[in-house]
């Protein structure tokens, strides 16, 4: 259905004359929003938000002696990442007008990418979900070794191994959780779901997907792809990688571990909890070290993400709350910070922070949107950072599950990344925009952004501001669908 | 009357059109925008007048009736948590938003002019916009959860104005300091209301209050964790308020504009922290370590901000130490739980420092023509001097502003601070000692800052007058390398220009006569609504335009009438002044017995010794500040007065003054240990984790991958292309992986057996 528009229709870029970039520009655009619009008008038709269940399910037998099904389906959990997905896209799509070079691959490869993501976020089935997640690594690869800065090959290298050893896991957890049990394989997420096994193996499995999970999330101490990527890629793709490829490792997280693993989840949440606070606390204090702007933002996202796993661990109807809407929040900003970056170092040809300076006087849209969503990323109230991180925080304080000095200690290192969080993204702002610097020769001419960037920009912060300030936009998308997920937990206590 | 009431919602919201339409408009048509610029100052005037009439309209009827609204709707609904939007009208709401109406009004009319040569200006009135906004916001609030939420709109508010001119490296990192140290507060805000939450399970003022005492009362509750989260809870208090350990980022904000330093930094922003711990008194009384704690660290403040007022050269830092010094007072008073008085010079303090802020500026406005743009020429105090007679309605504003903070009778600071004074008396001599130490301190400091402007001479003359460069002060090179000269025949062409401002200014030294700056009024844009006319003659340096000085004549108003509503009459009987009236229900742990009536036969003698402590501060000021223009390059009095004392071979007194001068100088070296230990500390660990990250977790990364190729080389190296070696290998390696298998198969036998 939707899935496999994209990557359909692009084949056919390929088909089309040589006719410049213009042509195949245009045309992903337009696949893209036509995309776009399909997937907001099924939801908008055919969905109802109060039923937790599956719903607009597909169901093919595709390779008949494996029993392996084409089964896709929405529910409350992926609505919100597949129309960020979508979201994302066109706007990366639009962000990359400037790519020239070999454009028709490059945007071969983001439909490709489009269709990968959306498929993993939508199957219902554990194969497929496996084989959708391989299909994006590869036009990510592609285009980080194609499109990348100086160090780009290594950087991919180093991508491709990273995230392939994590799939290794996650093929070893799936074909385990498959094969388990009975004769046939069963890969069915909804039939798995309702499964239990023994404690041993139910950790070994959980422990596989967290792995496979941690390095796509990232987790500490499996993030050191992510800066080399980010400081690498060209924007469109940063801002493909941060806003949705980060979001797959935390949604993994709540479909897989969650919901078909929740005993071994529950014996798991705290060292989450820890590994969580941990990250908050670490990546900030990284980010003040990097000389790199766009490295500097991609570990404030490592400590953004600490959020959603501390969220996730916390097993409260808040906690699960929180973290999804960290992840569409997130999503939203730092693809807006990634695409920001982007277009100040194209004026600037400058990636270092202490090269740059009096920026805002040139460039004072730019600037203006740069203050503003560093204050989103620094969770200022009024924006989606800071509802999302608030009811994480909420979701901590009323968990049952820990005692009273953990949970103290818990919030206090959190609320300490609150404060390392300004310290970084202030001073980045002020080393880039703040104090006056002349500008010599040729670099001193500078366009302000133009209407482009100003659209995609200013259409990423509407609904910045729009969650921040009505968050029951996107928390009523998944409210049932997190009860569902986390009365299993409580049924498990029960019969304890 | 109930109406009134339900549309009280709209208060915070009304300014707030003026700064999106300007936002929107600057972002997607700068130019149409930017040519409108006048034109948008008016809707923020006249939105804010009519909140200005709505909460005036609000306050009468609290007088009235004095009862408390609330009003809420649900923001977010979940079965499990919910978080609620209202209003919350009382008392302390309709004066904290007349207060914030009215000056906020008469700074935007004052900024209209003062920045109207700014190329920011329609930022500059966004900005201001939007802080309204999100302060009338803080002060309606009816929940934990909204107060944290404008209360971190107005630290950003703050933030974008302290760096408004962000060229200047200083401004910007004076903003970031600001919002870093604002920030650590806001992080105990936020840890005490998850803990106030967890405790009682209400955001709800009301309701909190009541279920906390209860309680407290029953003893069902850690009294530790509770008092830990009353502690967390008055550390934002203590960062917003500019109090001890979190003072640092106050006199720092005055990089901003010097209206947005008497709306924001003097009159309503660190009043936010007051406004809190006297919104949430209900709750800290329950505590008395904590309440003894406010009162200590609001003693501490008070007395650090009146010695680092002491020997600050910029005008506007030492104005900015006695706001720390003023909300000291107030925090005093909280903490003795006396809350009349803290709101009531919370009021007096509010008007008579946004007075001589908006003095400042005018000042402020006319030297820098002369001396240059740079804040370090044109807010030194020790290049002005002599303004009196250049500019005299700023000078009678500005001392009318210095009387009534020193605590002046008939001005609106004395009546507050001395019942300020009165009650700590009551509560401890020790404080009521270094309180009244600080309120001659407060006298010679503000003194200080008066005669050093506007007595004497014109110090920028002088300088140049007496070629003296030796100075630690006068290296500064103001005036470049050149000689004075003879600069008639270049005189109308350099007159044009305004770096050769010094100059014409020495010409006019020279030949002892005023010129009529006919090119200067040209470029004056005026708003010629008042008799001043626009041919006017300036006089050098100028006073500042008519609409400054008009906001300033209103304010003026203030400080002399304001006093008023806390001045009991007491011939009736009964006290009749307005603010016990408004704020009778709430708590007076000090009055409780006795005094509730007002005595004058009590009053009396106390008033007359703070004056006595006043003027005696006043004297000492004039006494070393009146000479200095005889011998100019003692421009520092203390200077002077050490080097007397030399002569008379009085060393330690000479040292202990040294000392002190040192110790004010360098703002207590606190700043520079903030700077030493906490900066550099972050910084060191940035660098570590940074380094960390890089040779440790990422290298092992890199190693793997660099083993792993070099085992390939080497295997390839080591196998040559004899096949019997790689089934060998293949051999021993499948062997191994049966071995592997197997004995994971037994763990696995065993451990589901």
């Amino acid at each position: 259905m939707i899935v496999v528009f994209p990557i359909a229709t692009g084949f056919f870029i390929f088909f089309l004359p040589h006719r410049g970039n213009k042509v195949t520009r245009g045309y992903t655009i337009y696949i893209c929003v036509l995309e776009l619009l399909l997937t907001t008008y099924a939801f908008c038709y055919h969905f109802e938000l109060d039923d937790p269940l599956i719903q607009l399910a597909e169901d093919y037998k595709w390779i008949n002696f494996f029993g392996f099904y084409w089964r896709l389906g929405i529910d409350g959990l992926s609505l919100g990442p597949i129309l960020l997905t979508g979201f994302i896209t066109t706007l990366a799509t639009l962000a990359a007008w400037p790519v020239t070079r070999n454009s028709r691959l490059f945007y071969f490869l983001m439909l490709a990418m489009y269709s990968g993501q959306i498929g993993s976020f939508a199957s219902r089935d554990l194969l497929l979900f496996f084989i959708m997640w391989e299909l994006e690594l590869i036009p990510v690869y592609l285009l980080l070794s194609a499109w990348g800065g100086k160090k780009r090959l290594y950087s991919a290298t180093k991508f491709i191994l990273y995230t392939a050893g994590g799939s290794v896991f996650l093929l070893i957890g799936v074909l385990g959780i498959g094969l388990y049990g009975s004769n046939e394989p069963t890969l069915n997420l909804e039939i798995l779901a309702n499964r239990s096994y023994p404690v041993a193996l139910e950790i070994l499995f959980y422990i596989g997907f967290l792995i496979a999970f941690a390095v796509k999330s990232p987790i500490i101490p499996l993030h050191t792809w992510l800066p080399d990527t980010h400081g690498e890629a060209h924007y469109s793709t940063c801002m493909l990688l941060a806003g949705i490829l980060l979001k797959m490792g935390a949604y993994g997280l709540v479909r897989i571990n969650m919901e078909l693993l929740p005993h071994a989840h529950s014996l798991f949440s705290p060292w989450l909890i820890i590994v969580g606070t941990m990250q908050i606390i670490y990546a900030a204090l990284t980010s003040p070290g990097q000389r790199n702007l766009k490295k500097r933002i991609a570990y404030s996202s490592v400590s953004h993400m600490g959020f959603i796993i501390i969220g996730i661990g916390s097993i409260t109807d808040t906690g699960l709350s929180g973290a999804i809407l960290q992840i569409i929040s997130h999503g939203f900003i730092s693809a807006a910070l990634f695409f920001l970056a982007g277009t100040s170092y194209d004026r600037i040809r400058h990636g270092y922070l202490d090269e740059m300076g009096g920026l805002a006087i040139p460039i004072p849209k730019i600037f203006t949107l740069f203050s503003i969503l560093s204050m989103a990323s620094l969770a200022l109230p009024g924006m989606s950072g800071f509802v999302a991180e608030l009811i994480v925080f909420f979701g901590i304080i009323t968990s049952q599950k820990y005692f009273l000095i953990a949970k103290i200690l818990i919030t206090f290192v959190m609320a300490i990344g609150m404060i390392l969080t300004p310290i970084y993204s202030l001073s980045m702002l002020r080393q880039m925009f703040y104090g006056y610097k002349l500008f010599n020769g040729v670099n001193s001419y500078f366009f302000d952004s133009g209407p482009r960037e100003l659209f995609v920009l200013i259409s990423i912060l509407l609904p910045v501001l729009g969650i921040g300030i009505y968050p029951d936009f996107v928390l009523s998308l998944s409210v049932d669908k997190v009860e569902a997920i986390l009365s299993n937990f409580f049924i498990e206590n029960f019969h304890e | 009357m109930e109406h009134t009431y339900q549309y009280s919602w709209i208060i915070p919201f009304v300014p707030l059109p003026v700064p999106m339409l300007i936002g929107v408009g600057l972002l997607l048509f700068p130019t149409a925008t930017k040519n409108l610029r006048r034109i948008w100052a008016f809707p923020s005037i006249f939105l804010l007048s009519l909140v200005m009439i709505f909460s005036v309209d609000l306050s009468i009827q609290q007088i009235n009736m004095s009862s408390i609204y609330q009003y809420i709707w649900s923001w977010t609904i979940n079965n499990d948590f919910s978080f609620e939007f209202g209003h919350f009208i009382d008392p302390l709401t309709s004066i904290m938003s007349i207060l914030i109406t009215t000056v906020g009004i008469l700074v935007l009319f004052y900024s209209d002019n003062y920045m109207s040569h700014d190329q920011g200006y329609l930022r500059f009135f966004a900005y201001m916009s939007f802080f309204n906004t999100s302060m009338l916001g803080l002060v309606t609030s009816s929940n934990l959860i909204q107060i944290y939420i404008f209360w971190e709109l107005v630290g950003m508010c703050s933030y974008l104005l302290i760096g408004f001119w962000f060229t200047r490296p200083s401004a910007a990192s004076a903003c970031q300091k600001a919002f870093v140290t604002n920030r650590v507060g806001d992080f105990g805000l936020l840890l005490g209301i998850l803990g106030l939450y967890w405790t009682t399970g209400s955001f709800e003022f009301r309701d909190l209050f009541e279920i906390f005492n209860n309680l407290i009362y029953n003893k069902e509750v850690n009294f530790l964790f509770v008092t830990l989260c009353a502690f967390l809870l008055f550390g934002g208090a203590v960062a917003k308020s500019a109090q001890f350990p979190l003072h640092v980022w106050l006199p720092d904000a005055m990089e901003g504009p010097t209206p947005i330093s008497a709306l924001i930094h003097a009159a309503t922003m660190v009043a936010a922290g007051i406004f809190l711990v006297a919104r949430l008194l209900p709750l800290f009384i329950a505590i008395p370590y904590i309440m003894n704690l406010i009162s200590f660290i609001g003693i501490i403040t008070v007395l650090l901000g009146a010695t680092l007022a002491l020997a600050q050269k910029d005008i506007k830092k030492s104005l900015a130490y006695s706001t720390m010094s003023q909300l000291g007072y107030m925090m005093l008073a909280l903490g003795m739980g006396s809350y009349r008085a803290a709101l009531f010079h919370l009021i007096t303090h509010a008007y008579s420092k946004a007075l001589l802020f908006l003095g400042s500026g005018s000042i402020i406005h006319s030297m820098e023509a002369l001396v240059g743009y740079a804040p370090y020429k044109s807010q030194n105090m020790a290049l002005m001097g002599g303004l009196r007679k250049h500019v005299p309605i700023t000078k009678t504003a500005f001392l009318l502003g210095t009387l009534s903070l020193c605590g002046i009778p008939p001005l609106a600071c004395f009546w507050s601070k001395d019942e300020i004074l009165n009650d700590s008396w009551l509560y401890s001599p020790i404080f009521a000692i270094i309180a009244s130490f600080t309120a001659g301190l407060t006298a010679f400091y503000m003194f200080r800052i008066y005669l050093l402007t506007f007595e004497g001479h014109l110090n920028v003359r002088f300088q140049n007058y007496s070629g003296k460069k030796g100075n630690s002060f006068y290296s500064i090179s103001l005036w470049g390398k050149e000689e004075p000269k003879s600069i008639k025949k270049s005189f109308p062409l350099v007159a044009l220009l305004k770096r050769n401002n010094n100059e014409r200014e020495r010409t006019s030294f020279f030949s002892k006569k005023t010129y009529r700056m006919d090119t200067h009024v040209t470029k004056m844009p005026f708003l010629t609504i008042f008799p001043f006319g626009p041919t006017k003659t300036f006089f050098y340096p100028h006073e500042s335009g008519n609409t400054m000085l008009f906001s300033m004549l209103i304010l003026v108003l203030f400080p002399l009438f304001v006093g008023a509503i806390g001045i009991p009459f007491n011939q009736e009987g009964n006290n009749l002044d307005i603010l016990s009236k408004l704020l009778t229900p709430s708590i007076n742990l000090l009055h409780q017995n006795s005094n509730h009536f007002f005595d004058w036969y009590e009053f009396l003698p106390n008033a007359t010794f703070s004056v006595s402590i006043t003027f005696f501060g006043i004297f000492i000021a004039a006494f070393l500040y009146k000479p200095f223009y005889s011998s100019f390059q003692n421009w520092n009095g203390l200077n002077l007065f050490t080097k007397r004392v030399n002569k008379s071979q009085r060393v330690l007194g000479d040292k202990i003054i040294n000392l002190l001068y040192d110790w004010s100088y360098n703002r207590a070296y606190i700043d520079a240990f903030y700077a030493l230990s906490l900066t550099q500390w972050i910084r060191g660990l940035a660098e570590l984790t940074h380094l960390f990250d890089r040779r440790v977790i990422d290298g092992i990364t890199n190693g793997v991958g660099i083993t792993s190729f070099f085992v390939g080389e080497g295997l390839k190296y080591v196998g040559g292309s004899r096949i019997s070696f790689y089934l060998l290998v293949y051999l021993f390696y499948v062997l191994i992986f049966f071995f592997i298998l197997n004995s994971l198969f037994k763990l696995f036998f065993f451990s589901l057996v």
